[in-house]
């Protein structure tokens, strides 16, 4: 049985729930300005993140759309050429004799066969070849021959030209990694003259103007038909394909078993 | 609840662990991703958006699950803002490459769109754990006082 009129106990107990109750009230609404303050900030760092990584992306590996030359480093980010350095390192003072890398003494032979429009030839290009060109070509026991395919559309056939001009004058090598580095999107028109002349342009010891001049002559015409046969006599159907071996006793395989056909080619 | 959510977003940050690391491993292999539905993996995988400052964005990817699944077991206001954080980013990035697949290289990588859809799921539940969990812990904090 509990009285009707408080007592002084209740009152102070009721006084002192009503203040418990502020108290929580106040805590929540703290809590939730808190919560809201602390969304709002990751919201705020996630986004500024976001955009950082977003800038970076844009501008790195988008050949056409960096305008500051310069600096001719490997990075992708800086200048509007990847991979002079890189490639200018791998192949200095590596003979090259038109479509040839590699001392002429050679004992084994590689033939490359690659468009330089196709990814996976990029990849190749940029992932497997340059330890095969520093542990194997360089010390004259590999010559690598570039046989430039042209069928995956325009910009295949432009930039296989060019390189094949190059070879007159002994470059191919430097603009087909040159090309590798700065590929664009398939189909894209990509393989402008502006492009394709920014990658002559730095090729050491390259004559742009004789490279442009030689591109739509017979001599080019001929060797990319030469080049068409020699793949379809050794039935090479898909890009890269490499064949291996030790004069016409060649052995093809992809990029992947690249290294080990050299080794077994080679006997080490 | 903040329970079940916290499970959650563990099954996905650990499924994410695993199609990222595909990923890298096929970026690093230079072999063409298992791609049966829609071929775009290996053009994608070999785009120029592949890579943000020479650093595979599979890569980044595989970085960004692991440190969202380790913050999900880092106890109390820390780990769930920093979940949150790291999977907003990685949210708000794979949109972006979203885009790039679909307006720019013009192909789709399932694996990608995959990753694309756990990040976002992530970060909204995530965001969700972190916007629950702080009022009742602050107040179970002020109570034990």
């Amino acid at each position: 049985m509990t009285a009707a009129t408080p007592t002084k106990k209740d009152r102070r107990d009721q006084a002192r729930r009503a203040r418990l109750e502020r108290e929580q009230a106040e805590a929540a609404a703290a809590a939730r300005r808190r919560r809201f303050t602390r969304l709002g900030a990751v919201l705020a760092v996630a986004a500024v993140v976001v955009v950082a990584l977003v800038a970076v992306s844009s501008s790195g590996g988008g050949g056409d759309k960096t305008a500051a030359t310069g600096s001719a480093a490997s990075s992708s980010s800086a200048s509007s050429l990847a991979g002079v350095q890189a490639s200018a390192d791998l192949l200095k003072g590596i003979p090259q004799d038109g479509i040839s890398l590699g001392s002429a003494k050679a004992p084994v032979r590689v033939l490359e066969f690659a468009d330089l429009q196709c990814p996976f030839c990029r990849q190749a290009t940029l992932d497997v070849l340059p330890s095969v060109i520093k542990d194997y070509v360089r010390p004259g026991r590999v010559r690598m021959e570039f046989h430039a395919l042209a069928f995956i559309g325009p910009d295949s056939v432009r930039a296989a030209r060019v390189a094949e001009a190059a070879g007159r004058q002994d470059k191919l090598w430097n603009v087909t990694e040159l090309a590798y580095h700065n590929q664009g999107k398939e189909n894209s028109g990509w393989a402008t003259d502006a492009t394709l002349k920014r990658i002559t342009g730095a090729v050491p010891g390259l004559d742009t103007n004789k490279v442009f001049a030689a591109r739509d002559g017979a001599g080019v015409t001929n060797a990319l038909k030469a080049a068409g046969a020699l793949a379809t006599a050794h039935k090479v159907n898909e890009t890269p394909t490499f064949l291996v071996g030790r004069g016409n006793d060649l052995k093809a395989t992809d990029a992947a078993g690249l290294t080990a056909a050299i080794k077994a080619a080679v006997g080490s | 609840m903040s329970d079940r959510l916290r499970l959650a977003a563990i099954v996905i940050s650990a499924v994410g662990i695993a199609i990222a690391g595909y990923l890298t491993y096929v970026h690093y292999a230079g072999i063409s991703p298992v791609c049966e539905i829609a071929h775009g993996c290996e053009k994608v995988q070999t785009s120029e958006w592949s890579e943000v400052a020479g650093i595979p964005v599979a890569v980044l990817g595989l970085l960004g699950y692991a440190g969202i699944l380790a913050a999900l077991f880092v106890p109390g206001e820390t780990g769930a803002t920093a979940a949150a954080g790291m999977a907003l980013v990685g949210a708000g990035f794979s949109a972006y490459l979203t885009y790039r697949e679909v307006f720019t290289i013009e192909a789709i990588c399932i694996w990608c769109v995959a990753s694309a859809i756990l990040m976002t799921v992530l970060a909204i539940l995530t965001v969700v754990r972190l916007a629950r969990q702080s009022p009742a812990a602050l107040s179970t904090a002020r109570a034990a006082r």
